[in-house]
C-alpha cells in the first residue's frame, strides 16, 4: 500500500509541534519551505504496517494567505491534497483555535481533529463534548495530550480510517447569511467557466467575496473578464448589505463558533485568582515588568554562558581571589572540556600516525586540520544546544512573550515594537537564529530593520573570542569583566540606535509598528518540548553551516601550512599563503592599530565563522590554548580593546550573511548591512585606538 | 459608567467593554477580526498602563499596542 500523506495544521500555541514530535518520535527531517527560511519539518511513522508521511504546516491563525505562513499552509493543502489534514485544537480555549479549524475544513474536509490539552482542560473545569463537536464539524474528533502522549494511537487509527474511506467526512457549511445569494452566483460563474478549478468552488466564491488578493490575482490571470465580474459582484454585495463582505464572513464564522462552543463546552467556574494572574500583575506592571524581564534575560544568559564558557562565574571568582576555583570552572565548562578533549585526541592521533610510519603534511592535515575543525564544529553544536535548551524553556513557559510586551515602550522609541525583543535575545545565542526569527514579525519594515540590526548583538562564538582577548590582554579579572560587559551594553545600544537610523534613512518612517500578539498561558516548561526545540534548531543550523565551518577550518590549515615554496616546516608561517592573504588586508587593519598580517588574517578567517579568530591565533602560535596563543602573537591592552570592537562589528559571519540574503531577499539591503558594520567597526575601533595613542600615550 | 463610549486605552484593568468600532487599515482590521476582535464582542482589559493594552477575549490573552488599542472603541459593560 502507498504512503499516506498527513498534514498537521493549527493556530500558534495549540501544541502542534509537540504533537508532531510525539507522533513521529524523532524520525524527522528538517528543511526549508521552498524560497523561504521558514522551517519545514517532515517525519514518518508506521501504523498497522502502513507508512504515514507527516508534514508539519506553519502555525497560523487563519488561511487567508495574508502572510508567508498562511500562504505556505494554504498552498500545501491545495496543491498536495493531503490524504488527511489533522487540525490541532486547544481544548482549554476552543473558541480561539476553532477559527482556524473552520477555515481549514471549508477548504479540505478529509480531516481529523486532534483535541489537544484535554487533561489541562479537565483540570481547569472545562468539559468538552467530543461527540457533539465531531457531529458539528463533520469530521472525527480525538482527545489527546501531546505532552503526555495520551491518545496518539487513537488519533493514528482515525487518520487511517479517514484515509482509507472507512469514515466518511462531509464538507463544513458555514451559514454566511446575507452573503449566500452572492456566494451562489459566484460559485455558478466560476464553475461554468471552469476557473479556479483546483479549489472547492464554494470556498473560492467565499474567499473572492472576502477580497482574497492572491486568489483574485489567480482568477485575473485565468479569466480577466470573469475577475472583473466577480469584483463588481463583491462591490454590489457591500452596497446592498451595507457592510463589508469580509466582516460579514468573519462574523458568520464566529457566530458558528459561538454556537458550537455553547453546545459542546461546559465550564465549571473555579475560584481563587490563578498564579497566572498574579504573575501577569508583575510581568505587565509598567515599572516591574521591564525590570523583571531584563533580570530574566540576564539570568537565562548567566546560566547559558556559565555552562558553556564558565563566564561570568570564572571572572566573579577570580575577582574574589579564588583563582583556583575560577580556573576549574573554565576547565569544566563545555568549551573547556571540548577543548581539552580534542587536544588530547589530536596528540593521540599524531603519535599513532608517526608510529605507523607517516610523516610530513598528512600528519598535520589529519591531527590539526581535520581534528581541529571537527573540534570547532563540536563546540558549536554544544554551545547552540545548551543555549537553545534555556531559551526554549523561557519560550515554552510563556515568560518571553510577556517580556516582549513589557519592553514594547522602550523599543517604540527606536521605531520598533516589543517583537524586536526576540531577535535581540536569540542573537546572544547565534546571529543566524536571530535573523531567522524576524520571520515572525508581521510588519515588513520592522522585520527588515530587526534582521539588519540583529547581527550587532554578540553571538556565543564572538563571546569566546572576546573572553580570550580579554584574558590575554588584562591580568586583572575586573578589567576583563569590564571589557566584556561594556561590549554587550554597547551592542544593545547599537541594536536600537542602528534600527532607528535604518528606519529614518533607509525606510524613511519614524512611527513604530503596532504590537498585536497573543500571550500564551503560563506553564512549567516541558523537558521534552524544550529538548525537541533545542535539537531541531541545532540540527537546522548544522545543516546550514556545519559543512562550511568544517571546510573553512581545513582550508585555513592548508593556507597556514603551505606557501609558494610548498609545505612549510618549522616556524616559517610568515612565508605561507595565509601570510600573503593577510598582508592584503593590513592597510585596513593599520587604521585601527593592528598593522600585522596575523591580525589581518584573523579578520579574514573570522568572516567564515567568528571562532576563526581563535583558530588562526592557535595555528600561528602553534599552541592549542587560544589565550596563550594571543599572548604569543603579542597584544597590548589598547590593541585588545580595538580588536574586540572591530571583531564584534566588522561583518556578520558567512552563515549570517546567507540567512540575511534569504530573509531580506534584497541584495542591496544585505550589502548595506555589511557596509554599515564595516564602517561602524572601523569608526569605533579607530576612535578608541587613536584616542589611546594620541591622548593617553598608550600603545 | 454603563454604556459610555471609550477607546480601549481608556478602559481600566478589570473593566469590560463591548467593541463598537475598529478604525484601522484593511489588512490590520482583518487580522484583528480573525483573532476574534469583532464589533459586538465583549473584551476584558487585564492590564493597561504605559505599555500595550492586554485583554482577554475568546479565551485568549492578547497584547495590543497603544496605537491600535486607541482605535478600538468600546461601550463599557458591567
Amino acid at each position: 500500500m502507498r504512503d499516506i500523506l498527513v498534514a498537521l495544521s493549527g493556530s500558534p500555541n495549540v501544541g502542534k509541534s509537540t504533537l508532531f514530535n510525539r507522533i513521529t518520535g524523532g524520525d524527522v527531517h528538517v528543511a526549508n519551505w521552498p524560497g523561504v527560511t521558514l522551517q519545514r519539518a517532515e517525519g514518518r511513522v508506521q501504523h498497522h504496517g502502513i507508512t504515514l508521511r507527516i508534514v508539519d504546516l506553519p502555525g497560523t491563525y487563519s488561511l487567508s494567505a495574508q502572510d508567508v505562513g498562511e500562504r505556505i499552509a494554504r498552498e500545501f493543502i491545495v496543491r498536495e491534497r493531503p490524504d488527511v489534514l489533522v487540525i490541532v485544537l486547544d481544548a482549554t480555549s476552543l473558541e480561539k483555535s476553532l477559527y482556524f479549524a473552520l477555515m481549514a475544513l471549508e477548504l479540505h474536509h478529509k480531516a481529523v481533529i486532534a483535541l489537544n490539552m484535554m487533561d489541562a482542560a479537565e483540570k481547569r473545569g472545562i468539559h468538552v463534548d467530543v461527540d457533539g463537536l465531531a457531529s458539528k464539524l463533520g469530521v472525527p474528533v480525538v482527545p489527546v495530550s501531546a505532552l503526555k502522549g495520551v491518545g496518539v494511537g487513537a488519533l493514528l487509527d482515525r487518520i487511517l480510517d479517514v484515509a482509507q474511506g472507512k469514515i466518511r467526512t462531509s464538507p463544513l457549511r458555514v451559514d454566511y447569511d446575507g452573503l449566500e445569494p452572492f456566494i451562489h452566483r459566484i460559485q455558478r460563474l466560476i464553475e461554468s467557466k471552469g476557473a479556479l478549478s483546483r479549489y472547492p468552488s464554494r470556498w473560492a466564491a467565499i474567499r473572492l467575496l472576502e477580497g482574497d488578493e492572491p486568489l483574485m490575482e489567480e482568477l485575473m490571470h485565468q479569466d480577466p473578464d470573469l475577475a472583473r465580474e466577480v469584483k463588481a459582484l463583491r462591490e454590489r454585495a457591500g452596497l446592498e448589505l451595507g457592510e463589508d463582505p469580509e466582516r460579514i464572513a468573519i462574523s458568520s464564522r464566529y457566530s458558528l463558533i459561538d454556537d458550537i462552543v455553547r453546545s459542546t463546552v461546559i465550564q465549571v467556574r473555579l475560584a481563587a485568582p490563578s498564579l497566572a494572574e498574579r504573575l501577569d500583575e508583575v510581568m505587565l506592571h509598567p515599572v516591574m515588568g521591564p525590570l523583571v524581564s531584563v533580570l530574566l534575560i540576564l539570568l537565562t544568559f548567566f546560566l547559558i554562558f556559565a555552562v558553556n564558557t564558565g563566564f561570568p562565574l570564572n571572572l566573579i571568582f577570580a575577582n574574589l581571589g579564588y583563582d583556583e576555583l575560577a580556573r576549574m570552572i573554565e576547565e569544566f565548562s563545555i568549551s573547556g572540556i571540548l577543548g581539552s578533549l580534542f587536544d588530547w585526541l589530536s596528540s593521540l592521533i599524531t603519535k599513532w600516525l608517526i608510529s605507523a610510519g607517516y610523516s610530513g603534511w598528512p600528519v598535520g592535515l589529519i591531527s590539526d586540520g581535520i581534528i581541529g575543525s571537527l573540534g570547532t564544529l563540536a563546540s558549536f553544536v554544544f554551545l547552540l544546544l545548551i543555549a537553545y535548551v534555556f531559551l526554549g524553556a523561557m519560550q515554552d513557559s510563556g515568560l518571553f512573550p510577556r517580556a516582549a510586551v513589557s519592553l514594547d515602550n522602550l523599543f517604540r522609541k527606536f521605531g520598533l515594537s516589543g517583537r524586536a525583543f526576540f531577535p535581540a535575545v536569540l542573537g546572544m545565542g547565534c546571529s543566524v537564529a536571530a535573523v531567522v526569527s524576524t520571520r515572525a514579525m508581521d510588519d515588513d519594515r520592522e522585520r527588515m530593520v530587526a534582521a539588519m540590526a540583529s547581527p550587532l548583538i554578540p553571538c556565543q562564538a564572538r563571546l569566546l573570542v572576546l573572553l580570550a582577548l580579554a584574558s590575554a590582554a588584562f591580568a586583572d579579572p575586573l578589567k576583563q569583566s569590564a571589557l566584556t560587559v561594556s561590549i554587550y551594553l554597547l551592542s544593545f545600544a547599537l541594536y536600537l540606535l542602528i534600527s532607528k537610523l535604518l528606519n529614518w534613512l533607509v525606510f524613511k518612517v519614524e512611527y513604530a509598528p503596532d504590537l498585536v500578539m497573543e500571550l500564551p498561558p503560563y506553564h512549567r516548561p516541558s523537558l521534552r518540548v524544550v529538548w525537541w526545540y533545542a535539537r531541531s534548531n541545532t540540527e537546522h543550523f548544522m545543516r546550514k553551516a556545519g559543512m562550511l565551518i568544517f571546510v573553512v577550518g581545513v582550508a585555513t590549515w592548508f593556507l597556514l601550512n603551505f606557501g609558494p615554496s610548498g609545505y612549510l616546516t618549522g616556524s616559517k608561517i610568515s612565508e605561507s599563503y595565509a601570510a600573503l592573504l593577510g598582508s592584503l588586508l593590513t592597510p585596513v587593519t593599520s587604521l585601527i592599530g593592528l598593522p600585522d598580517w596575523r591580525y589581518a588574517l584573523a579578520f579574514e578567517v573570522g568572516f567564515f565563522a567568528k571562532e576563526g579568530f581563535l583558530i588562526t591565533f592557535s595555528s600561528i602560535a602553534g599552541v592549542a590554548d587560544p589565550v596563550q596563543a594571543i599572548r604569543i602573537v603579542g597584544i597590548t591592552p589598547l590593541k585588545a580593546v580595538s580588536m574586540a570592537l572591530a571583531m564584534n562589528y566588522y561583518v556578520p559571519c558567512l552563515a549570517t550573511v546567507a540567512a540575511l540574503f534569504s530573509e531580506l531577499r534584497i541584495g542591496k539591503y544585505v550589502l548595506l548591512t555589511i557596509a554599515l558594520e564595516i564602517v561602524l567597526a572601523l569608526m569605533l575601533a579607530g576612535a578608541v585606538y587613536w584616542t589611546g595613542v594620541l591622548l593617553l600615550g598608550l600603545s | 459608567m454603563d454604556g459610555e463610549l471609550l477607546p480601549l486605552t481608556a478602559l481600566r484593568p478589570g473593566r469590560r467593554g463591548r467593541i463598537v468600532t475598529i478604525s484601522v487599515g484593511r489588512g490590520k482590521a482583518r487580522r484583528l477580526m480573525e483573532l476574534g476582535l469583532l464589533p459586538g464582542e465583549i473584551v476584558q482589559v487585564t492590564s493597561n498602563s504605559a505599555g500595550p493594552v492586554v485583554l482577554r477575549t475568546k479565551g485568549m490573552t492578547l497584547a495590543l499596542g497603544r496605537n491600535v488599542a486607541s482605535r478600538i472603541w468600546v461601550e463599557v459593560v458591567q
